[in-house]
């Protein structure tokens, strides 16, 4: 692979959304994952109205992603669309379609890596490691209107990668088994050597800086080498928070963007001190926290000292951030997600009740897929 | 070679009879058991050998290995020895079709008219085609023009379940002709029906057995068919799902329902197909969705292929008779290829094609058709039907090859190649 240097830095709209979901494609005879992302596009006859639809590494993924909104609402829409065309075209290809960060029971070795010289080089670069990276993940881009701005948004982000983590959580089975985990998804992206979180830079020049030292040293060829939790994503002049499981829901998917913007909204105007040498210590603990217990986790303040529970942070952090969420038009979005703390329920929780009540996997993949496809899963739980 | 050695033992044994009183006599059969062992050890070198050396696939190994042993060429396996096998062959080839209806999913159908439109073109085109072809080119009369147009008309479900098992295929192109094979197999087990009526009324004139044998066939499956069904579902919702008491229940009800079938001389392979697409249709809360055939129905199915090639009438064949069986083959093979490349839709033209070329297999059940048909009257059936019998014992060898080379060329089967790194 050729190094690419750095591009600059393009200003976008400031708090601008994009949202790209990974999707699981299935089999509708038996559930388990199955190859056909390359048929599935190579027939699709769309105008991307609502945003792309994406190859992605393995042939049992596909990736939407919208356009570039200025409201959660405008995401939305636009996820909605995707999912329906997306619903369309499947089931003419007698394809099923779901969420959740991991196929609870598929054989990784029998995935296939997608055509494509990036794909290839992935496989030969990182081996059965590209073949397991069969996970599927929410991405959320927050527009900066400056690369300095990008920056200090990664670090101030990075703080908040465990409140993400556990509000996405939906990958609690792997390979068959109860992992025990709430999101086993990031287990498999720890085992790349540039995952993790962003070292403490204070500025686009001395991330520049870091980059060409990578460069230099031959780890890093390009932006798309660090799988960063948080990143900056110069190319379209924003900051990309990687860390989501995809959720079972596009509802939820819009409420985690809605979080994203909001928060980002607040940081950026309030500036809090962001000691980040100090929560470089504890980052992978929080994480680790927030993968294992979900909203029961601990997270460690290396600034306080202590532990505290996830849930109560999130309670006020929710509470925080409302008045940017109406400002921005997305505070219902919100609800949700307020909800959810409250009754410390969530996608993860969900697939396990659905494991209980059928007792095999096959049929929680079947009842996942069925909930993607459904529409208004916010007001239908709502009204139960 | 063989009857020396054997009147030699016999000669040893019988003088030993004399003087060991607990000796039995000396065994004039072969144990079923002994035959089953020996079909499956000579099937399983000759198929893994030729998997191995030749990169062929395993059900050509098989095939060989019962021409080889078979009647018409070595002779180790005898008429007697054919009709002894023929419960495991019925065995194996009616948990087969039961997976191939259970793998008949008619929602997609629905979902996707193209489908429709390409099924129906394969099965009417396919029919037509042959049925021109052996009336016209062949001069065989409308009622065995038609039987054999109902028996050649369809893929073979065995083999293009086995290919696809053993090439771990998986994809769109794999999918349909999974799909066309199945429906095809449907439309040609109705084709059957009307044809057992036909033959009946023309060389007969026996209006009854015209009008009841179809019934009977038809009926008959159904109701057995059902019965497996509804006993298979009821006993397996008291148990745990993809458990193995629960395939013990799937494979012991298909069993029953193959014993049954056989009991009323009722076609085994209808009576399992429809088994199984009635158990994809009435499994409502998915009781038994995700059950799968043990790995042991490979065991079933090499049985299956060596009695196939060994009851396949080598020994008549003529050269005249093969030109007409391959102008067969290529009629049918011209009617898929164009109702595929016809039918347009949403799959590239080139895949549609590899379609067609995967869905060229005709085994088992084609001959076994054949055989129901030509018991009817077996003073003329057996010669009327030689045309498809000689097109099915040339595809036994190269359909599965055919097959193959359709999911290798769509990039769907599971490659072991590293070097590719695994890319399509």
């Amino acid at each position: 692979m050729s190094i690419k240097s750095l591009e600059a830095f393009k200003d976008s709209a400031a708090l601008s959304l994009g949202v790209e979901l990974e999707l699981q494609l299935v089999s509708r005879r038996d559930f388990d994952l199955t190859r056909g992302a390359t048929d599935l596009l190579g027939s699709l006859d769309y105008d991307e109205r609502f945003g792309e639809i994406k190859l992605e590494i393995t042939e049992s993924m596909i990736e939407i992603s919208t356009l570039a909104r200025s409201t959660v609402d405008g995401i939305a829409a636009d996820l909605g669309g995707l999912r329906d065309t997306l619903r369309q075209h499947c089931e003419r290809n007698n394809i099923g379609v779901c969420g959740g960060g991991t196929h609870p029971f598929h054989h990784w070795p029998e995935r296939r890596i997608c055509p494509g010289d990036r794909f290839n080089d992935l496989y030969q670069r990182y081996g059965y490691l590209a073949k397991q990276f069969t996970v599927f993940g929410q991405h959320i881009h927050v527009g900066c209107t400056s690369a300095d701005d990008a920056i200090w948004l990664t670090q101030a982000l990075g703080v908040y990668v465990p409140a993400f983590i556990a509000l996405s959580a939906s990958s609690p089975f792997v390979d068959g088994v109860d992992s025990f985990y709430q999101s086993a998804r990031l287990n498999a992206v720890s085992a790349f050597p540039l995952s993790g979180q962003c070292p403490p830079l204070n500025s686009w020049q001395e991330f520049t800086e870091h980059f060409a030292f990578l460069q230099a040293c031959g780890i890093a060829q390009g932006i798309k080498d660090l799988y960063w939790d948080v990143r900056p994503k110069p190319e379209f002049g924003t900051v990309e928070l990687r860390v989501c499981d995809t959720p079972l829901t596009i509802e939820q998917a819009t409420s985690l963007a809605a979080l994203a913007q909001s928060l980002s909204r607040w940081l950026l105007r309030t500036r809090p001190a962001l000691h980040t040498a100090k929560q470089a210590h504890v980052a992978r603990y929080n994480k680790f926290q927030a993968c294992r217990y979900g909203l029961e986790a601990m997270i460690s303040d290396p600034v306080n000292l202590c532990q505290i529970p996830l849930k109560q942070t999130l309670a006020l952090l929710l509470e925080k951030i409302s008045e940017d969420a109406k400002e921005l038009g997305c505070a219902h979005w919100l609800d949700p997600l307020k909800q959810m703390v409250e009754e410390n329920t969530g996608d993860a929780a969900w697939l396990r009740d659905q494991h209980n009540l059928h007792g095999n996997l096959n049929d929680v993949v079947r009842e996942a897929s069925e909930r993607l496809m459904r529409k208004d899963n916010h007001r239908q739980e709502t009204k139960k | 070679m063989i009857d020396t050695i054997i009147s030699s033992l016999r000669a040893v044994w019988e003088s030993l009879l004399e003087r060991l009183f607990f000796l039995p006599p000396f065994p004039e059969s072969i144990d079923s058991l002994a035959l089953f062992s020996l079909l499956l050890v000579v099937g399983l070198l000759i198929g893994e050998w030729l998997h191995a050396h030749a990169k062929w696939p395993k059900v050509i190994g098989y095939v060989l290995a019962g021409i080889l042993f078979g009647p018409s060429l070595l002779g180790w396996i005898s008429i007697e020895a054919l009709a002894q096998a023929r419960p495991i062959a019925d065995a194996a080839l009616g948990l087969l079709m039961m997976e191939v209806g259970r793998r008949l999913d008619l929602s997609w159908l629905r979902r996707n008219p193209e489908l429709l439109r390409s099924t129906f073109a394969d099965i009417t085109l396919s029919f037509a085609a042959i049925f021109i072809f052996a009336l016209g080119l062949v001069g065989l009369t409308p009622a065995w023009a038609a039987a054999t147009a109902a028996v050649t008309m369809a893929s073979a479900p065995a083999v293009v379940l086995l290919t696809v098992e053993e090439a771990r295929a998986q994809g769109q192109v794999t999918e349909r002709i999974i799909l066309h094979t199945a429906i095809g197999s449907a439309a040609s087990f109705v084709a059957f029906a009307f044809v057992l009526g036909i033959v009946h009324a023309e060389l007969s004139e026996d209006w009854l057995n015209a009008i009841v044998h179809p019934l009977w066939v038809v009926a008959g499956a159904l109701l057995v068919g059902g019965i497996g069904t509804w006993l298979a579902l009821s006993i397996a919702r008291a148990l745990p799902k993809r458990s193995l008491a629960q395939v013990f229940v799937l494979v012991a009800c298909a069993l029953l329902a193959v014993g049954i079938a056989r009991m009323l001389a009722v076609p085994v392979f209808l009576t399992l197909f429809l088994m199984g697409v009635l158990l994809a249709a009435r499994d409502q809360q998915q009781t038994l969705r995700y059950t799968e055939l043990p790995e042991g129905h490979w065991l079933l199915a090499i049985v299956l292929f060596v009695i196939v090639g060994a009851s396949l009438p080598w020994q008549e064949f003529t050269w005249l008779v093969g030109l007409q069986a391959l102008g067969l083959l290529l009629v049918r093979a011209a009617a898929k290829a164009g109702a595929l490349a016809w039918s347009g839709g949403s799959l590239p033209l080139p895949k549609r094609l590899l379609v067609g070329l995967g869905i060229q297999p005709l085994s088992a059940t084609a001959v076994f058709m054949a055989y129901e048909i030509a018991s009817l009257y077996p003073e003329v059936g057996r010669s009327a039907l030689t045309l498809p019998f000689f097109a099915a014992a040339m595809m036994e060898l190269v359909g599965p090859a055919l097959c193959r080379l359709a999911l290798q060329r769509s990039g769907e089967c599971e490659s072991g190649d590293h070097s590719r790194g695994g890319i399509a």
